[in-house]
Protein backbone atom coordinates (compact mmCIF):
# COMPACT_ATOMS: atom_id res chain seq x y z
CA UNK A 1 0.00 0.00 0.00
CA UNK A 2 2.78 2.37 0.94
CA UNK A 3 4.51 1.48 -2.29
CA UNK A 4 1.36 2.21 -4.25
CA UNK A 5 1.00 5.62 -2.59
CA UNK A 6 4.64 6.32 -3.32
CA UNK A 7 4.10 5.34 -6.94
CA UNK A 8 1.06 7.59 -7.23
CA UNK A 9 2.96 10.45 -5.61
CA UNK A 10 5.90 9.94 -7.97
CA UNK A 11 3.62 9.91 -10.98
CA UNK A 12 1.76 12.97 -9.74
CA UNK A 13 5.06 14.73 -9.26
CA UNK A 14 5.94 13.96 -12.85
CA UNK A 15 2.51 14.83 -14.21
CA UNK A 16 2.99 17.14 -17.10
CA UNK A 17 0.94 19.81 -18.81
CA UNK A 18 0.20 19.02 -22.45
CA UNK A 19 -1.03 21.69 -24.85
CA UNK A 20 -2.52 20.43 -28.11
CA UNK A 21 -2.89 22.88 -30.99
CA UNK A 22 -5.25 21.81 -33.76
CA UNK A 23 -6.58 23.63 -36.79
CA UNK A 24 -9.86 21.74 -36.74
CA UNK A 25 -11.92 19.28 -34.78
CA UNK A 26 -10.62 16.09 -36.35
CA UNK A 27 -6.94 16.48 -37.24
CA UNK A 28 -5.40 16.25 -33.75
CA UNK A 29 -7.58 13.25 -32.99
CA UNK A 30 -6.85 11.25 -36.12
CA UNK A 31 -3.11 12.03 -36.13
CA UNK A 32 -2.29 12.11 -32.41
CA UNK A 33 -5.35 11.08 -30.35
CA UNK A 34 -3.90 7.79 -29.10
CA UNK A 35 -0.67 9.37 -27.88
CA UNK A 36 -2.52 12.20 -26.16
CA UNK A 37 -4.82 9.65 -24.49
CA UNK A 38 -1.86 7.66 -23.21
CA UNK A 39 -0.44 10.82 -21.64
CA UNK A 40 -3.68 11.79 -19.90
CA UNK A 41 -4.05 8.16 -18.76
CA UNK A 42 -0.76 8.45 -16.90
CA UNK A 43 -1.88 11.62 -15.16
CA UNK A 44 -0.88 14.43 -17.48
CA UNK A 45 -3.18 17.43 -17.80
CA UNK A 46 -4.12 18.22 -21.40
CA UNK A 47 -5.63 21.34 -22.95
CA UNK A 48 -6.86 21.58 -26.54
CA UNK A 49 -6.45 24.81 -28.49
CA UNK A 50 -8.72 24.63 -31.54
CA UNK A 51 -7.99 27.34 -34.05
CA UNK A 52 -11.05 27.32 -36.34
CA UNK A 53 -14.80 26.91 -35.89
CA UNK A 54 -15.26 24.04 -38.37
CA UNK A 55 -18.34 25.86 -39.63
CA UNK A 56 -18.02 24.44 -43.16
CA UNK A 57 -17.50 20.79 -42.36
CA UNK A 58 -20.92 19.16 -42.58
CA UNK A 59 -22.90 17.58 -45.36
CA UNK A 60 -25.91 19.90 -45.51
CA UNK A 61 -26.14 21.99 -42.36
CA UNK A 62 -25.97 25.78 -42.18
CA UNK A 63 -22.67 27.32 -41.05
CA UNK A 64 -24.23 28.22 -37.66
CA UNK A 65 -25.51 24.74 -37.01
CA UNK A 66 -22.32 23.13 -38.34
CA UNK A 67 -20.16 25.25 -36.04
CA UNK A 68 -22.41 24.56 -33.05
CA UNK A 69 -22.44 20.80 -33.51
CA UNK A 70 -18.76 20.48 -34.38
CA UNK A 71 -17.89 22.56 -31.32
CA UNK A 72 -19.89 20.31 -29.01
CA UNK A 73 -18.69 17.12 -30.66
CA UNK A 74 -15.06 18.22 -30.58
CA UNK A 75 -15.40 18.93 -26.85
CA UNK A 76 -16.91 15.47 -26.34
CA UNK A 77 -14.12 13.79 -28.34
CA UNK A 78 -11.49 15.71 -26.37
CA UNK A 79 -13.10 14.63 -23.11
CA UNK A 80 -12.95 11.00 -24.20
CA UNK A 81 -9.20 11.42 -24.77
CA UNK A 82 -8.87 12.78 -21.25
CA UNK A 83 -8.39 16.38 -22.34
CA UNK A 84 -9.67 18.57 -19.51
CA UNK A 85 -10.24 21.83 -21.32
CA UNK A 86 -10.95 23.01 -24.87
CA UNK A 87 -10.27 26.57 -25.97
CA UNK A 88 -11.48 27.77 -29.37
CA UNK A 89 -9.81 30.69 -31.09
CA UNK A 90 -12.84 31.10 -33.35
CA UNK A 91 -11.26 31.60 -36.77
CA UNK A 92 -13.25 30.66 -39.84
CA UNK A 93 -12.50 27.29 -41.31
CA UNK A 94 -10.48 27.30 -44.52
CA UNK A 95 -9.55 30.94 -44.10
CA UNK A 96 -6.32 30.80 -42.08
CA UNK A 97 -4.45 31.58 -45.31
CA UNK A 98 -5.93 35.05 -45.02
CA UNK A 99 -5.11 35.56 -41.34
CA UNK A 100 -2.00 37.43 -40.22
CA UNK A 101 0.50 34.71 -39.27
CA UNK A 102 1.85 36.94 -36.50
CA UNK A 103 -1.60 37.48 -35.02
CA UNK A 104 -2.22 33.75 -34.95
CA UNK A 105 1.26 33.06 -33.57
CA UNK A 106 0.84 35.54 -30.75
CA UNK A 107 -2.56 34.18 -29.75
CA UNK A 108 -1.07 30.69 -29.50
CA UNK A 109 1.92 32.14 -27.65
CA UNK A 110 -0.51 33.65 -25.13
CA UNK A 111 -1.78 30.18 -24.26
CA UNK A 112 1.73 28.74 -24.12
CA UNK A 113 2.74 31.37 -21.59
CA UNK A 114 -0.54 30.95 -19.71
CA UNK A 115 -0.43 27.18 -19.35
CA UNK A 116 3.35 26.66 -19.49
CA UNK A 117 3.10 23.26 -21.13
CA UNK A 118 5.81 20.63 -20.80
CA UNK A 119 4.62 19.08 -24.03
CA UNK A 120 3.22 20.78 -27.12
CA UNK A 121 1.41 18.95 -29.92
CA UNK A 122 1.28 20.94 -33.14
CA UNK A 123 0.26 20.22 -36.73
CA UNK A 124 3.47 19.61 -38.68
CA UNK A 125 3.70 22.55 -41.09
CA UNK A 126 6.48 20.76 -42.99
CA UNK A 127 4.38 17.69 -43.75
CA UNK A 128 3.72 17.75 -47.48
CA UNK A 129 0.57 16.97 -49.44
CA UNK A 130 -1.69 17.75 -46.48
CA UNK A 131 -4.93 18.70 -48.16
CA UNK A 132 -6.31 21.05 -45.52
CA UNK A 133 -3.95 24.02 -45.58
CA UNK A 134 -5.41 25.43 -42.34
CA UNK A 135 -3.31 22.71 -40.72
CA UNK A 136 -0.20 24.05 -42.39
CA UNK A 137 -0.88 27.66 -41.34
CA UNK A 138 -1.83 26.68 -37.79
CA UNK A 139 1.32 24.54 -37.60
CA UNK A 140 3.57 27.38 -38.77
CA UNK A 141 2.04 29.70 -36.19
CA UNK A 142 2.34 27.14 -33.39
CA UNK A 143 5.93 26.33 -34.30
CA UNK A 144 6.87 30.00 -34.17
CA UNK A 145 4.89 30.48 -30.97
CA UNK A 146 6.78 27.69 -29.25
CA UNK A 147 9.92 29.68 -30.00
CA UNK A 148 8.72 33.22 -29.26
CA UNK A 149 7.03 32.14 -26.02
CA UNK A 150 10.54 31.81 -24.63
CA UNK A 151 11.74 35.22 -25.78
CA UNK A 152 11.28 38.18 -23.45
CA UNK A 153 11.17 40.79 -26.19
CA UNK A 154 8.17 39.27 -27.88
CA UNK A 155 4.87 40.85 -26.86
CA UNK A 156 6.18 42.96 -23.93
CA UNK A 157 2.59 43.57 -22.71
CA UNK A 158 2.26 39.87 -21.93
CA UNK A 159 4.94 40.19 -19.25
CA UNK A 160 3.05 43.19 -17.80
CA UNK A 161 0.07 40.95 -17.06
CA UNK A 162 2.08 38.12 -15.61
CA UNK A 163 2.56 35.97 -18.68
CA UNK A 164 6.20 35.10 -18.22
CA UNK A 165 8.40 33.49 -20.85
CA UNK A 166 8.25 29.75 -21.14
CA UNK A 167 10.32 27.04 -22.80
CA UNK A 168 8.34 23.99 -23.93
CA UNK A 169 10.60 21.00 -23.55
CA UNK A 170 8.92 18.49 -25.80
CA UNK A 171 7.35 19.09 -29.21
CA UNK A 172 5.28 16.53 -31.08
CA UNK A 173 4.72 17.55 -34.71
CA UNK A 174 1.80 15.52 -35.97
CA UNK A 175 0.18 14.93 -39.37
CA UNK A 176 -1.95 12.30 -41.01
CA UNK A 177 0.16 10.14 -43.35
CA UNK A 178 0.11 12.14 -46.59
CA UNK A 179 3.80 12.90 -46.88
CA UNK A 180 5.70 10.10 -48.66
CA UNK A 181 8.93 11.26 -46.98
CA UNK A 182 7.51 11.54 -43.47
CA UNK A 183 9.71 8.72 -42.11
CA UNK A 184 12.95 10.15 -43.48
CA UNK A 185 15.25 11.60 -40.82
CA UNK A 186 15.72 15.33 -40.73
CA UNK A 187 19.22 16.67 -40.66
CA UNK A 188 20.05 20.05 -39.21
CA UNK A 189 22.80 21.13 -36.87
CA UNK A 190 20.61 22.61 -34.18
CA UNK A 191 16.88 22.13 -34.22
CA UNK A 192 16.24 18.50 -34.96
CA UNK A 193 12.72 17.12 -34.66
CA UNK A 194 13.18 13.52 -35.78
CA UNK A 195 10.70 10.86 -36.82
CA UNK A 196 9.23 9.05 -33.82
CA UNK A 197 6.58 6.38 -33.68
CA UNK A 198 4.38 6.04 -30.64
CA UNK A 199 2.68 2.76 -29.71
CA UNK A 200 -1.04 3.36 -29.18
CA UNK A 201 -2.16 -0.27 -28.90
CA UNK A 202 -3.53 0.22 -25.38
CA UNK A 203 -5.36 3.38 -26.40
CA UNK A 204 -6.82 2.37 -29.75
CA UNK A 205 -10.31 1.65 -28.42
CA UNK A 206 -10.36 4.96 -26.66
CA UNK A 207 -9.23 6.73 -29.81
CA UNK A 208 -12.01 5.05 -31.78
CA UNK A 209 -14.61 6.09 -29.17
CA UNK A 210 -13.36 9.65 -29.37
CA UNK A 211 -13.46 9.63 -33.18
CA UNK A 212 -17.06 8.37 -33.06
CA UNK A 213 -18.02 11.50 -31.15
CA UNK A 214 -17.32 13.62 -34.25
CA UNK A 215 -20.70 12.67 -35.68
CA UNK A 216 -21.22 15.65 -37.98
CA UNK A 217 -17.81 15.38 -39.63
CA UNK A 218 -17.99 11.58 -39.90
CA UNK A 219 -21.43 11.82 -41.52
CA UNK A 220 -20.10 14.38 -44.01
CA UNK A 221 -17.16 12.11 -44.89
CA UNK A 222 -19.54 9.20 -45.52
CA UNK A 223 -21.90 11.29 -47.64
CA UNK A 224 -19.08 12.69 -49.74
CA UNK A 225 -17.74 9.21 -50.44
CA UNK A 226 -21.21 7.98 -51.34
CA UNK A 227 -21.88 11.01 -53.52
CA UNK A 228 -18.61 10.62 -55.43
CA UNK A 229 -19.17 6.91 -56.01
CA UNK A 230 -22.79 7.44 -57.03
CA UNK A 231 -21.87 10.11 -59.58
CA UNK A 232 -19.52 7.61 -61.24
CA UNK A 233 -21.86 4.62 -61.21
CA UNK A 234 -20.40 2.92 -58.14
CA UNK A 235 -21.49 2.14 -54.60
CA UNK A 236 -19.92 1.06 -51.34
CA UNK A 237 -22.17 -1.62 -49.82
CA UNK A 238 -21.39 -0.32 -46.31
CA UNK A 239 -22.89 3.05 -47.28
CA UNK A 240 -26.03 1.83 -49.04
CA UNK A 241 -27.74 3.17 -45.95
CA UNK A 242 -25.95 6.05 -44.31
CA UNK A 243 -26.99 5.93 -40.68
CA UNK A 244 -25.30 6.06 -37.27
CA UNK A 245 -24.21 2.43 -37.53
CA UNK A 246 -22.67 2.60 -41.01
CA UNK A 247 -20.96 5.93 -40.30
CA UNK A 248 -19.56 4.49 -37.07
CA UNK A 249 -18.24 1.45 -38.93
CA UNK A 250 -16.58 3.68 -41.54
CA UNK A 251 -15.03 5.82 -38.80
CA UNK A 252 -13.67 2.77 -37.04
CA UNK A 253 -12.12 1.48 -40.28
CA UNK A 254 -10.52 4.90 -40.75
CA UNK A 255 -8.95 4.99 -37.27
CA UNK A 256 -7.80 1.37 -37.40
CA UNK A 257 -6.25 1.78 -40.85
CA UNK A 258 -4.43 4.95 -39.81
CA UNK A 259 -3.10 3.12 -36.74
CA UNK A 260 -1.91 0.27 -38.95
CA UNK A 261 -0.19 2.71 -41.33
CA UNK A 262 1.54 4.37 -38.38
CA UNK A 263 2.73 0.99 -37.11
CA UNK A 264 4.05 -0.23 -40.46
CA UNK A 265 7.59 -1.52 -40.12
CA UNK A 266 7.81 -0.85 -36.37
CA UNK A 267 6.70 -4.10 -34.70
CA UNK A 268 3.75 -2.33 -33.07
CA UNK A 269 0.18 -3.23 -33.97
CA UNK A 270 -1.15 0.31 -33.75
CA UNK A 271 0.85 3.49 -33.74
CA UNK A 272 1.02 7.18 -34.54
CA UNK A 273 3.85 8.92 -36.35
CA UNK A 274 5.41 12.19 -35.30
CA UNK A 275 8.38 14.40 -35.73
CA UNK A 276 9.61 14.82 -32.19
CA UNK A 277 11.95 17.27 -30.52
CA UNK A 278 12.80 16.31 -26.94
CA UNK A 279 14.42 18.21 -24.07
CA UNK A 280 17.86 18.18 -25.71
CA UNK A 281 16.76 19.80 -28.95
CA UNK A 282 17.86 23.17 -27.64
CA UNK A 283 21.47 22.00 -27.58
CA UNK A 284 23.12 21.88 -30.99
CA UNK A 285 23.85 18.26 -31.87
CA UNK A 286 27.58 18.99 -32.25
CA UNK A 287 27.76 19.90 -28.53
CA UNK A 288 25.60 17.10 -27.19
CA UNK A 289 28.33 14.47 -26.84
CA UNK B 1 22.24 14.67 -85.76
CA UNK B 2 20.12 15.54 -82.78
CA UNK B 3 21.20 18.04 -80.21
CA UNK B 4 20.59 17.22 -76.59
CA UNK B 5 20.40 20.57 -74.83
CA UNK B 6 20.62 19.28 -71.30
CA UNK B 7 19.22 21.90 -68.97
CA UNK B 8 17.05 19.36 -67.22
CA UNK B 9 19.37 17.44 -64.85
CA UNK B 10 19.11 13.67 -64.67
CA UNK B 11 18.14 13.65 -61.03
CA UNK B 12 15.01 11.64 -61.62
CA UNK B 13 14.50 8.46 -59.62
CA UNK B 14 16.03 5.38 -61.15
CA UNK B 15 13.08 3.04 -60.55
CA UNK B 16 10.22 3.38 -63.03
CA UNK B 17 7.17 5.14 -61.68
CA UNK B 18 3.75 3.50 -61.71
CA UNK B 19 2.05 4.27 -65.01
CA UNK B 20 -1.23 6.09 -64.57
CA UNK B 21 -3.83 6.37 -67.31
CA UNK B 22 -5.90 9.52 -67.07
CA UNK B 23 -9.31 8.58 -65.66
CA UNK B 24 -12.33 8.72 -67.91
CA UNK B 25 -14.19 12.00 -67.69
CA UNK B 26 -15.55 14.98 -69.56
CA UNK B 27 -13.76 18.16 -68.57
CA UNK B 28 -10.46 19.36 -67.20
CA UNK B 29 -9.03 22.69 -66.08
CA UNK B 30 -5.40 23.70 -66.19
CA UNK B 31 -4.71 26.35 -63.55
CA UNK B 32 -1.35 28.10 -63.69
CA UNK B 33 0.04 31.55 -63.08
CA UNK B 34 1.63 32.15 -66.47
CA UNK B 35 0.83 31.97 -70.16
CA UNK B 36 3.32 29.15 -70.80
CA UNK B 37 3.14 27.02 -67.64
CA UNK B 38 0.95 24.49 -69.43
CA UNK B 39 3.43 24.00 -72.25
CA UNK B 40 6.98 24.39 -70.88
CA UNK B 41 9.49 21.56 -70.61
CA UNK B 42 8.46 20.91 -67.01
CA UNK B 43 4.88 21.47 -68.05
CA UNK B 44 2.00 19.38 -69.15
CA UNK B 45 1.41 19.75 -72.88
CA UNK B 46 1.61 16.03 -73.53
CA UNK B 47 -1.00 15.11 -70.95
CA UNK B 48 -3.27 17.91 -72.18
CA UNK B 49 -2.95 16.60 -75.74
CA UNK B 50 -3.73 13.10 -74.51
CA UNK B 51 -6.82 14.28 -72.62
CA UNK B 52 -8.27 16.22 -75.56
CA UNK B 53 -7.52 13.20 -77.76
CA UNK B 54 -9.62 11.15 -75.29
CA UNK B 55 -12.53 13.57 -75.88
CA UNK B 56 -12.05 15.77 -72.83
CA UNK B 57 -13.05 19.45 -72.96
CA UNK B 58 -10.27 21.59 -71.47
CA UNK B 59 -9.84 25.19 -70.37
CA UNK B 60 -6.71 27.04 -69.32
CA UNK B 61 -6.68 29.58 -66.48
CA UNK B 62 -3.83 32.08 -66.59
CA UNK B 63 -3.80 33.78 -63.19
CA UNK B 64 -1.28 36.55 -63.87
CA UNK B 65 -1.02 39.10 -66.69
CA UNK B 66 2.49 38.07 -67.80
CA UNK B 67 3.43 41.70 -68.27
CA UNK B 68 7.09 41.06 -67.42
CA UNK B 69 7.72 38.07 -69.67
CA UNK B 70 9.12 39.24 -73.01
CA UNK B 71 10.87 42.23 -74.47
CA UNK B 72 7.93 44.38 -75.57
CA UNK B 73 7.05 46.36 -72.45
CA UNK B 74 4.38 45.58 -69.89
CA UNK B 75 1.08 46.09 -71.75
CA UNK B 76 2.36 44.58 -74.97
CA UNK B 77 3.85 41.54 -73.24
CA UNK B 78 0.51 40.96 -71.53
CA UNK B 79 -1.43 41.00 -74.81
CA UNK B 80 1.13 39.12 -76.90
CA UNK B 81 1.57 36.42 -74.26
CA UNK B 82 -2.19 36.00 -73.90
CA UNK B 83 -2.61 35.66 -77.66
CA UNK B 84 0.20 33.11 -77.86
CA UNK B 85 -1.21 31.24 -74.89
CA UNK B 86 -4.55 31.00 -76.68
CA UNK B 87 -2.79 29.70 -79.79
CA UNK B 88 -0.83 27.12 -77.77
CA UNK B 89 -4.00 26.00 -76.01
CA UNK B 90 -5.78 25.59 -79.35
CA UNK B 91 -2.89 23.47 -80.67
CA UNK B 92 -3.37 21.21 -77.62
CA UNK B 93 -7.08 20.97 -78.39
CA UNK B 94 -8.33 23.13 -75.53
CA UNK B 95 -11.43 25.31 -75.74
CA UNK B 96 -9.98 28.56 -74.46
CA UNK B 97 -8.15 30.65 -71.90
CA UNK B 98 -9.40 32.61 -68.90
CA UNK B 99 -7.07 35.32 -67.69
CA UNK B 100 -7.36 36.65 -64.15
CA UNK B 101 -4.78 39.34 -64.89
CA UNK B 102 -3.15 39.53 -61.47
CA UNK B 103 0.11 41.45 -61.58
CA UNK B 104 2.85 39.21 -62.94
CA UNK B 105 5.60 38.19 -60.50
CA UNK B 106 3.95 40.34 -57.81
CA UNK B 107 1.46 37.76 -56.59
CA UNK B 108 2.84 37.38 -53.07
CA UNK B 109 0.53 40.15 -51.83
CA UNK B 110 -2.39 38.91 -53.94
CA UNK B 111 -5.14 38.07 -51.45
CA UNK B 112 -5.17 34.28 -51.31
CA UNK B 113 -8.86 34.01 -50.52
CA UNK B 114 -9.85 36.28 -53.43
CA UNK B 115 -7.78 34.31 -55.89
CA UNK B 116 -9.18 31.09 -54.47
CA UNK B 117 -12.74 32.39 -54.84
CA UNK B 118 -12.11 32.98 -58.55
CA UNK B 119 -10.86 29.43 -58.97
CA UNK B 120 -13.76 27.99 -56.96
CA UNK B 121 -16.25 29.84 -59.18
CA UNK B 122 -14.76 28.37 -62.37
CA UNK B 123 -14.48 24.91 -60.83
CA UNK B 124 -18.19 25.05 -60.04
CA UNK B 125 -18.97 26.34 -63.55
CA UNK B 126 -16.96 23.65 -65.37
CA UNK B 127 -17.14 20.77 -62.85
CA UNK B 128 -13.78 19.34 -63.98
CA UNK B 129 -12.95 15.67 -63.45
CA UNK B 130 -9.27 16.62 -63.49
CA UNK B 131 -7.31 19.69 -62.52
CA UNK B 132 -3.77 20.09 -63.78
CA UNK B 133 -1.70 22.52 -61.79
CA UNK B 134 1.44 23.41 -59.93
CA UNK B 135 2.60 21.36 -56.96
CA UNK B 136 2.19 23.54 -53.84
CA UNK B 137 4.82 21.45 -52.03
CA UNK B 138 7.62 21.87 -54.57
CA UNK B 139 10.78 23.23 -52.99
CA UNK B 140 12.91 26.17 -54.10
CA UNK B 141 10.39 27.71 -56.47
CA UNK B 142 11.61 31.27 -56.67
CA UNK B 143 8.50 32.57 -58.36
CA UNK B 144 5.86 33.99 -55.99
CA UNK B 145 3.10 33.47 -58.57
CA UNK B 146 3.72 29.73 -58.66
CA UNK B 147 3.52 29.46 -54.90
CA UNK B 148 0.40 31.61 -54.60
CA UNK B 149 -1.58 30.00 -57.41
CA UNK B 150 -0.61 26.49 -56.28
CA UNK B 151 -1.80 27.25 -52.75
CA UNK B 152 -5.06 28.77 -53.95
CA UNK B 153 -5.75 25.75 -56.16
CA UNK B 154 -4.86 23.24 -53.46
CA UNK B 155 -7.66 24.75 -51.37
CA UNK B 156 -10.07 25.37 -54.20
CA UNK B 157 -10.20 21.82 -55.54
CA UNK B 158 -11.85 20.48 -52.39
CA UNK B 159 -13.46 23.59 -50.94
CA UNK B 160 -15.50 24.05 -54.14
CA UNK B 161 -17.32 20.92 -52.97
CA UNK B 162 -18.54 22.44 -49.70
CA UNK B 163 -21.96 24.02 -49.52
CA UNK B 164 -20.89 26.53 -46.86
CA UNK B 165 -18.12 27.92 -49.07
CA UNK B 166 -19.16 30.91 -51.22
CA UNK B 167 -22.88 30.14 -51.05
CA UNK B 168 -23.46 33.19 -53.29
CA UNK B 169 -22.44 31.00 -56.25
CA UNK B 170 -25.56 28.90 -55.78
CA UNK B 171 -27.70 31.93 -56.71
CA UNK B 172 -26.43 31.32 -60.25
CA UNK B 173 -27.69 27.75 -60.28
CA UNK B 174 -24.19 26.38 -59.71
CA UNK B 175 -23.70 23.43 -57.37
CA UNK B 176 -20.83 22.31 -55.11
CA UNK B 177 -18.20 20.28 -56.96
CA UNK B 178 -15.18 18.58 -55.48
CA UNK B 179 -12.43 17.95 -58.07
CA UNK B 180 -11.67 14.23 -57.91
CA UNK B 181 -8.30 14.01 -59.70
CA UNK B 182 -5.22 16.22 -59.81
CA UNK B 183 -2.01 16.03 -61.81
CA UNK B 184 0.60 18.36 -60.36
CA UNK B 185 3.93 19.51 -61.74
CA UNK B 186 6.77 21.54 -60.36
CA UNK B 187 9.98 22.69 -61.96
CA UNK B 188 12.03 19.55 -62.34
CA UNK B 189 15.28 21.45 -62.01
CA UNK B 190 14.43 22.80 -58.54
CA UNK B 191 15.60 20.26 -55.98
CA UNK B 192 13.90 17.25 -54.52
CA UNK B 193 10.79 18.94 -53.18
CA UNK B 194 8.65 17.65 -55.97
CA UNK B 195 8.94 13.94 -56.48
CA UNK B 196 6.70 12.44 -59.08
CA UNK B 197 4.57 9.43 -58.15
CA UNK B 198 3.17 8.66 -61.60
CA UNK B 199 4.20 8.51 -65.24
CA UNK B 200 1.69 9.24 -68.00
CA UNK B 201 2.45 7.63 -71.33
CA UNK B 202 2.20 9.85 -74.41
CA UNK B 203 1.71 8.97 -78.06
CA UNK B 204 3.96 10.37 -80.77
CA UNK B 205 1.07 12.61 -81.86
CA UNK B 206 0.73 13.94 -78.30
CA UNK B 207 4.42 14.83 -78.30
CA UNK B 208 4.14 16.50 -81.72
CA UNK B 209 1.32 18.72 -80.44
CA UNK B 210 3.25 19.43 -77.27
CA UNK B 211 6.25 20.55 -79.36
CA UNK B 212 4.11 22.79 -81.56
CA UNK B 213 2.28 24.30 -78.58
CA UNK B 214 5.55 25.12 -76.87
CA UNK B 215 6.94 26.91 -79.89
CA UNK B 216 3.77 28.97 -80.17
CA UNK B 217 5.19 31.11 -77.34
CA UNK B 218 7.46 33.06 -79.71
CA UNK B 219 7.56 36.08 -77.43
CA UNK B 220 9.58 34.17 -74.85
CA UNK B 221 11.02 31.10 -76.56
CA UNK B 222 12.77 30.24 -79.79
CA UNK B 223 14.94 33.33 -79.73
CA UNK B 224 16.98 33.66 -82.95
CA UNK B 225 19.95 34.73 -80.79
CA UNK B 226 19.89 31.29 -79.13
CA UNK B 227 20.03 29.54 -82.53
CA UNK B 228 22.86 31.82 -83.63
CA UNK B 229 24.81 30.98 -80.50
CA UNK B 230 24.22 27.23 -80.83
CA UNK B 231 25.43 27.35 -84.44
CA UNK B 232 28.50 29.36 -83.41
CA UNK B 233 29.36 26.90 -80.66
CA UNK B 234 29.06 23.96 -83.03
CA UNK B 235 31.16 25.72 -85.68
CA UNK B 236 33.88 26.39 -83.10
CA UNK B 237 34.17 22.62 -82.70
CA UNK B 238 34.07 22.03 -86.45
CA UNK B 239 30.52 20.64 -86.22
CA UNK B 240 27.15 21.55 -87.66
CA UNK B 241 23.58 20.34 -87.42
CA UNK B 242 22.57 19.36 -91.00
CA UNK B 243 18.86 19.55 -90.15
CA UNK B 244 19.26 23.28 -89.59
CA UNK B 245 20.85 23.87 -93.00
CA UNK B 246 19.03 26.50 -95.02
CA UNK B 247 16.98 27.68 -92.05
CA UNK B 248 16.94 31.24 -90.77
CA UNK B 249 18.01 31.67 -87.14
CA UNK B 250 14.34 32.12 -86.28
CA UNK B 251 13.34 28.83 -87.93
CA UNK B 252 16.35 27.06 -86.45
CA UNK B 253 15.45 28.30 -82.97
CA UNK B 254 11.98 26.79 -83.24
CA UNK B 255 13.47 23.51 -84.43
CA UNK B 256 15.97 23.41 -81.55
CA UNK B 257 13.23 24.08 -78.99
CA UNK B 258 11.18 21.26 -80.53
CA UNK B 259 14.12 18.89 -80.23
CA UNK B 260 14.37 19.73 -76.58
CA UNK B 261 10.69 19.00 -75.99
CA UNK B 262 11.02 15.74 -77.90
CA UNK B 263 14.13 14.84 -75.88
CA UNK B 264 12.46 15.59 -72.54
CA UNK B 265 9.47 13.43 -73.44
CA UNK B 266 11.72 10.58 -74.63
CA UNK B 267 13.89 10.86 -71.53
CA UNK B 268 10.89 10.56 -69.20
CA UNK B 269 9.61 7.69 -71.33
CA UNK B 270 12.94 5.86 -71.19
CA UNK B 271 13.08 6.18 -67.41
CA UNK B 272 9.63 4.67 -67.16
CA UNK B 273 9.71 1.89 -69.71
CA UNK B 274 7.73 3.54 -72.51
CA UNK B 275 8.65 5.60 -75.55
CA UNK B 276 7.30 8.97 -74.40
CA UNK B 277 6.08 10.11 -71.00
CA UNK B 278 5.51 12.98 -68.62
CA UNK B 279 5.73 12.60 -64.86
CA UNK B 280 3.44 14.03 -62.21
CA UNK B 281 2.40 14.05 -58.61
CA UNK B 282 -0.97 12.43 -59.09
CA UNK B 283 -3.71 12.73 -56.46
CA UNK B 284 -6.62 10.37 -56.95
CA UNK B 285 -10.23 10.78 -55.91
CA UNK B 286 -9.83 9.30 -52.41
CA UNK B 287 -6.18 10.10 -51.62
CA UNK B 288 -7.39 12.75 -49.16
CA UNK B 289 -8.68 9.93 -46.93
CA UNK B 290 -5.50 7.97 -46.11
CA UNK B 291 -7.37 5.78 -43.64
CA UNK B 292 -10.17 4.90 -46.07
CA UNK B 293 -8.69 4.98 -49.56
CA UNK B 294 -7.68 1.33 -49.68
CA UNK B 295 -10.98 0.19 -48.16
CA UNK B 296 -12.97 2.12 -50.75
CA UNK B 297 -10.84 0.90 -53.67
CA UNK B 298 -11.25 -2.67 -52.46
CA UNK B 299 -14.95 -2.63 -51.65
CA UNK B 300 -16.60 -0.24 -54.10
CA UNK B 301 -18.69 -2.05 -56.71
CA UNK B 302 -20.61 -1.09 -59.83
CA UNK B 303 -24.17 -0.01 -59.15
ZN1 LIG C 1 5.30 30.08 -64.56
Amino acid sequence: MRLLILLILTLAAQARTVLVVTADASDFLLAAGGTIASMTARGDTAILLRVTNDEKNSWDLSPDETARRNGLECAEAAKLLGIGKVVSLGYREGELGGVSPTELRDRIMFYIRLHKPDVLFLPNPHAEYVEVLDRHYAGLAAEEASHTAALRNHQPPFAQVGLETHVTRELYYYAQPFDPRRREPESTATFVPQPKVSDIGAMLDRKIRAALALKTINHAVAMRIRDRLESTGRRLPLLDTVNDASVAKLTEINVRTLAGTGAKGTGFQSAEEFHYAGPDFGVPSKFRK
Amino acid sequence: MKLALVWVPLSILAAPLPKVDPPAGKRFLVIQPHHDDHTTDYGMGGLIARLTRMGYEGWFIRASNDEKDGAHGYPHNDMINLRESEAASRILGMKGVYSFNWRNDYMDPTPLLELRAQVILLIRKHRPDIVLGHDPWGHYDRNPDHRKVARACADAVWMAGLRNVHPEHFELGLEPWRVPHQFLKARVDYGRGHEANAAVELSEADVQRKMKAYSAHRNVYASPAMAKSVRAQLAAKGLKAPELDGMTDEQAAVRIEEWHMDWVSRQRGQENGVRYAEIYWYINEFAHLPGLESYIQKNAVKR
